[in-house]
């Protein structure tokens, strides 16, 4: 049984197609991740599996369930964290929790939820207005998970967070997936939707041009990454080619010798998926100090180029990316706010 | 149940907005003021009694309506601005319950800053001018608070059809000017409107009665003011020299304005409640 099915889903704004026949599936029990450039469309597809907006046409079932008619079971068993919704800056983060508690009928743990998502106690019981981005997106996680959802939907879950933030954000959804929940998650970071999606989804001016497991669209396209380390010395690298999904290690100058503040040593390593960055910085700042670090990420603009057929789409991506060209240099850590416009209304 | 929920989360939200105080006290400090302008310059205590009681109904007139545009215009608008209206919606409830719920909790917290305002004169009336006829007090009160939720239901259908604050605040405010300020001046008035429209462009030869009619059907403000006439006895309304309810035909009576106050409460949110069902939330 499906958790999301879209039928020739369009969602028409004036002259602008937002959504175009959209036929998407989603299993039960998979993590989906929905990637996509700003303005491809993707939180429009959301809004209108939530009836948030209207179809122009088609239809949607989320659960089951039709998500014009049947909107209140939808929500019942469903857990949403909206993208760049802000949340009621005279309450605190503990009365959000059990205000949804509240309304969710059922027994829930606050303070144990309050504790899952990485939100301390005293912060808790502060006014929201004084949250960071990264607490208000790890309270609304914590508004999401009230009432054990069978389906969480998470448009651009980790922006605004710090790479804390979202590897906590990666144990939630994996957790959440093992229970046999399903997971549909919205992103343009390439890298994200790499590390936890089962399945992933690429959306592109309101059209789904590919869908496939990571390894189906890595695989067959070779899509790697590779970090470039500033470090003051060079430890030895011998174990570091142990580190899973690390293909390549180079360093700059290549004797690795004399370095100084002014002129460090450059450490590069290819990596397959994202998972394994983390992994690599850890490893490198256990052993020399890091000074910088800058993650040359495929963008989604060569990805899109390879997915879509007469590259008229690439420009387009490029535009909206507002990247000139490939280059998309630490996208991962958030450094690109959230572009809540992203809905072209 | 949704509704509730919808109510438990914005009573506890708007409890802490200061706006909605300050405007609250304002009302009870202005209602003192008008009783000590009375006890000063009032004659003989009968006539200050009524004379305060009258005053505290027409403060109210002016001022009610303000309080409750200001504190519940942004109900929906605001939330819609935000966004977080998506965290509302996304719990099991119906974009009707939203709209009912925002329009309880607006309603209460509104009758309660009343009753602030109400509990004060009470206590100066008693103090300064004597015993008074509860009757009339309780009359004046109940009217007040009906007052005050035409004009909350207002809000809340403004709220819920405007698409950000700014146009909810267009809307509150010009239907406020339209409704309150202007009609404290006959010649601008909307009735005066309606005259013209019927009797000098038409010429329909509509009577005094039926225009008088539209006026309170158009404006809560005027149903407000002809339905306080009907608590008062007649023979002080006489001596004030207000508008004899009994020379007025029988469809321009305190009691239909009383009617047509509730017929109020019902409308522009059942219109909101509409809109809002159909709205794209973006």
């Amino acid at each position: 049984m499906s958790a999301i099915r879209t039928t020739g889903l369009t969602k028409r704004y004036d002259d602008v197609v937002a959504v175009d026949d959209l036929d998407l599936h989603v299993e039960r029990g998979e993590v989906f991740g929905f990637l996509g450039p700003n303005g491809a469309g993707k939180s429009t597809v959301i809004n209108l599996l939530l009836d948030f907006v209207r179809p122009t046409a088609g239809s949607a079932t989320v659960l089951g369930y039709d998500s014009r008619t049947e909107t209140t079971a939808i929500r019942q068993h469903t857990g949403i964290v909206p993208e760049g919704a802000s949340l009621y800056e005279r309450l605190t983060g503990r009365e959000h929790v059990t205000w949804i508690a509240r309304a969710n009928g059922g027994e829930t743990d606050v303070p144990a939820l309050l504790d899952r998502v990485g939100l301390a106690s005293d912060d808790a019981d502060r006014r929201v207005s004084g949250y960071s981005k990264g607490m208000r997106r790890r309270l609304a996680l914590a508004m999401a998970l009230v009432g054990d959802p069978e389906l969480l939907v998470l448009d651009e879950p980790s922006s605004g967070l710090d790479p804390a933030g979202i590897r906590e954000f990666r144990e939630i959804v994996r957790e959440e997936a093992a229970d046999g929940r399903t997971v549909f998650f919205s992103s343009h970071v390439l890298g994200e939707v790499e590390a936890v999606a089962d399945r992933i989804g690429i959306l592109n001016e309101g059209k789904l041009v590919a869908t496939g497991t990571p390894a189906e669209l890595r695989g067959t396209r070779g899509i790697t990454e590779s970090i470039r380390f500033e470090v003051t010395t060079v430890p030895n690298l011998v174990t570091l080619e142990s580190v899973d999904g690390v293909e390549t290690i180079s360093i700059d100058p290549a004797d690795g010798g004399e370095t100084s503040e002014s002129d460090p040593s450059i450490v590069e390593v290819g990596v397959r998926d994202s998972a394994a960055k983390i992994e690599v910085a850890t490893w490198l700042a256990e052993r020399t100090r890091v000074r910088d670090i800058v993650s040359e990420e495929r963008s989604l603009v060569p990805l899109f180029d390879a997915y879509t057929s007469n590259g008229q789409p690439e420009q387009s991506c490029a535009r909206t990316n507002g990247q000139p060209d490939g280059q998309n240099g630490m996208s991962t850590d958030g450094r690109r706010s959230r572009d809540p416009e992203e809905v072209r209304a | 149940m949704s509704v509730r929920a919808v109510v438990y989360k914005d009573v506890l939200d708007v409890r802490r907005s200061k706006l909605v105080w300050i405007v609250g006290v304002h009302y009870a400090l202005l209602l003192v003021l008008f009783f000590a302008h009375v006890r000063v310059t009032g004659s003989d205590h009968t006539s200050a009694t009524i004379e305060a009681l009258w005053g505290m109904a027409f403060v109210g007139g002016v001022f009610v309506p303000a309080i409750a545009l200001v504190a519940a215009y942004l109900a929906i608008a605001g939330e819609r601005e935000s966004g977080s209206i998506r965290h509302l919606l996304s719990m099991p409830v119906t974009r009707r319950e939203v709209v009912l719920g925002k329009y309880v909790s607006r309603g209460a917290i509104v009758a309660v800053s009343l009753f602030a305002g109400f509990a004060v004169s009470a206590i100066l009336a008693r103090l300064w001018f004597g015993p008074f006829d509860p009757r009339i007090f309780a009359g004046i009160a109940t009217l007040t608070v009906l007052y005050a939720l035409a004009y909350v239901a207002v809000a809340i259908g403004v709220s819920a059809l405007a698409e950000s604050r700014s146009r909810a605040m267009l809307g509150a405010f010009g239907f406020y000017v339209v409704t309150n300020l202007m009609t404290l001046n006959d010649d601008v008035s909307g009735i005066a409107g309606i005259d013209y429209v019927l009797n000098g462009l038409l010429d329909l030869g509509v009577s005094e009665g039926a225009i008088e009619f539209l006026g309170i059907v158009t404006n809560p403000t005027r149903a407000y003011l002809l339905s306080i006439l009907g608590v008062f006895p007649s023979q002080v309304t006489a001596d004030m020299a207000l508008p004899q309810p009994a020379s007025l035909p029988w469809y321009v009576q305190p009691e239909i304005a009383v009617l047509v106050l509730v017929v109020w409460l019902v409308v522009p949110v059942t219109v909101g409640l509409r809109a809002f069902d159909r709205a794209d939330i973006t």
